[in-house]
């Protein structure tokens, strides 16, 4: 799939480092102010491509400002944020991501057939047949001519998906893309993720429930727009000395709070020297 | 740029509205029906005629005599209708209240040849009707005065530049009625449209893909473009064609369209109303921004679209509007369409006449203005 994407050297890079170019998402002391609220506050994030990353926090830890960021749809107030090599924003390179809201984002008055390919139109994208069989992968390709409103909840969600994937992008940000999702249909939808992934996707998907975070390759745990910690799910298990995630979790967040986190140090005073006043 | 890309934005505009009659209804058939109740209520008000009587207070023969006079002149003027058998002020003044007279002339009692004024007495309920009465009982008092004097008055015709003497109020309204709807509905409709993407979500799925703002609002105007040439079209039809149906049955035979006189270029005409309904897409863009509700949206129609329709020249000329307002006149873009209409319409000046093309620039500017800040306010950050 990721051999109809247009090779990385055809975007500018002059502004991503070499050593850098490997990475899919890359965020460096990145941060993001709202008034006296530090949404995002200082993440540091080097993720290599092909692999499922799990974005995991509370509500309001900043996971959705995170990922506006990566994909240059809000502006950080400091940091930088790269993908695929190329800093964002950059319209251009959002032709390789594909995003899917937390919202569904679709219009309720157009067909499935008309949501897709409008957003498909916008990436580029016109392959009939290659559209057909993004629907055919959600299971709405009998559902071409129903208007959006008539769907169902999760009908809704899948064609939400199918409109963030259609131009078959190389990184892909999810945004809790299983809330509201019946448990079968979630088990359909992560088996998607990772037969992307084996493509050589690279996803980024946020979520506040645990008992999905298994189904990551890696898993970053977000609390106050921090990097809590990050590993796969059995190193971060071994690491706080438990077998349950939500556990580890808890553990990283205090140890966090008592000795300010080693591994995010680095970031966190690199992020401050542009904020700081 | 992108041609695909706003095309795409322009094709799902299009597709959004053939699925929403109630929206399809609001853009052609509401301006239709209130051009049609306005056109019916001006047409109608053409055959007034005046109930007039005289009174004569001063009971001396001289006084007699010149209500004779009076009499005699208003009796054969037209639209004026003479009542002879009022006797008394008080009677008058009762006969007023009752409707039964629209005017009356009196000779006070203290009326003599030294004292000649005499008092026109109305309701004053209706300021404006009572005195559109008045120059036909001054053309009567003339002829009475000519006639003492032996004296014949001279026949006044008239005569315009443009147009005909006998043009009505709607003649001169239906050109601005057709601008000022496109300008209503597009705003109305634009600013709800992008509202719901802001609110809705898509709007942040929009901009996670590589379209560019200009983009959409070029996707947008050439949408809403769209149907504003369709609403247009069927107005300017509705208001300058005539169709004569004859009586069926119980019905009565009836005219549908206003058949209003032009002499002008309908099709400059459009171009007009064009670049009005572009700009006004761009401020339905821009005024989405202040607005997290459709019924936010409302709330602008007495800041934006009300001061329009009473500053653009709808109703009285800019001239004459209090010089602290002229100037707002002339920065709202209604004023210019509303002139260009005109000129067009009534006067037929063509794209060769200066001030239609001033018009129109001022126009393509205001919609230019309105572009630029609608695009530089899409991209929202939202806190």
């Amino acid at each position: 799939m990721s051999n109809s994407v247009p090779p990385a050297a055809v975007v500018p890079t002059a502004t991503s480092r070499p050593a850098t170019a490997a990475l899919a998402v890359e965020a460096v002391a990145l941060r993001k102010d709202f008034g006296p609220i530090h949404a995002v506050d200082g993440v540091d994030m080097a993720l290599p491509p092909g692999r499922i990353y799990g974005l995991l926090g509370p509500n309001g830890s900043g996971k959705t400002t995170l990922i506006r960021l990566l994909t240059g749809l809000a502006s950080a107030t400091s940091g930088k944020a790269r993908v695929l090599g190329v800093e964002m924003p950059s319209r251009e390179n959002l032709a390789r991501i594909g995003y899917m809201t937390q919202s569904d984002g679709i219009y309720p008055e157009l067909s499935v057939w008309e949501n897709l390919t409008f957003f498909a139109a916008l990436y580029g994208q016109t392959d009939k047949n290659d559209m057909l069989k993004s629907l055919e992968l959600v299971e709405l390709d009998e559902r071409t001519g129903t208007p959006a409103m008539q769907l169902s909840g999760g009908m809704r969600r899948r064609l939400s998906m199918a409109c963030a994937l259609a131009h078959h992008p190389a990184v892909i940000f999810l945004d809790e893309p299983t809330v509201g999702v019946d448990p079968a249909l979630r088990v359909q939808f992560w088996d998607h993720f990772h037969r992307l992934a084996a493509d050589g996707a690279t996803l980024v998907v946020s979520s506040h429930v645990m008992d999905e975070a298994d189904r990551c390759d890696e898993l970053l745990f977000i609390r106050d727009g921090h990097v809590l910690a990050q590993g796969a799910p059995d190193d971060l298990r071994a690491r706080a000395g438990t077998d349950n995630l939500e556990t580890a979790f808890l553990r990283f967040a205090t140890e966090v709070v008592a000795s300010a986190s080693a591994g995010s140090e680095d970031a966190r005073t690199a992020g401050s020297k542009e904020t700081d006043r | 740029m992108n041609a695909r890309r706003v095309a795409a934005v322009f094709r799902r505009i299009v597709a959004q509205f053939r699925r929403d009659p109630r929206s399809l209804a609001l853009l052609f058939i509401a301006p239709l029906a209130i051009i049609a109740l306005l056109g019916w209520v001006l047409s109608s008000q053409q055959s007034l005629t005046a109930h007039v009587a005289v009174v004569d207070e001063t009971g001396v023969p001289a006084g007699a005599a010149v209500a004779t006079r009076l009499e005699a002149a208003l009796d054969v003027q037209p639209g004026i209708v003479l009542d002879r058998s009022v006797g008394n002020d008080s009677t008058a003044r009762q006969m007023l209240k009752d409707k039964k007279l629209d005017l009356v002339v009196v000779l006070p009692s203290n009326f003599s040849l030294q004292n000649r004024t005499i008092e026109l007495l109305t309701l004053g309920l209706n300021p404006a009707g009572e005195a559109s009465v008045i120059p036909a009982v001054q053309q009567a008092l003339l002829t009475a005065i000519a006639d003492t004097a032996g004296a014949a008055l001279p026949t006044i015709e008239r005569a315009t530049v443009y147009g005909s003497p006998n043009a009505t109020q709607l003649d001169s309204l239906a050109p601005v009625v057709v601008g000022f709807f496109a300008y209503f509905f597009v705003f109305i409709l634009t600013g709800i449209s992008f509202l719901r993407e802001r609110i809705g979500g898509t709007l942040e799925r929009l901009l996670a893909t590589p379209v560019s703002r200009a983009e959409i609002v070029l996707g947008y105007s050439l949408g809403f473009g769209f149907f504003a040439t369709l609403q247009v079209a069927l107005v300017l039809a509705f208001v300058l064609g005539r169709l004569e149906m004859p009586a069926l049955g119980p019905i009565p035979s009836f005219a549908i369209g206003l058949g209003v006189r032009t002499v002008g270029n309908p099709l400059i005409a459009y171009l007009l109303v064009l670049v009005l309904g572009l700009g006004a897409v761009s401020l339905g863009i821009f005024l989405s921004t202040f607005a997290r509700t459709e019924l936010q949206i409302l709330q602008f129609i007495p800041i934006v679209i009300v001061p329009q329709g009473l500053l653009g020249g709808f109703f009285w000329p800019i001239e004459q509007l209090p010089a602290l307002l002229q100037p707002v006149a002339r920065i709202l873009p209604v004023t210019y369409a509303i002139d260009g209409l005109r000129q067009v319409m009534i006067a037929g000046a063509d794209l060769s006449s200066p001030q239609v093309l001033l018009d129109l620039g001022v126009l393509v500017g205001i919609a230019a203005v309105f572009m630029a800040l609608a695009a530089a306010t899409i991209r929202r950050e939202v806190a």
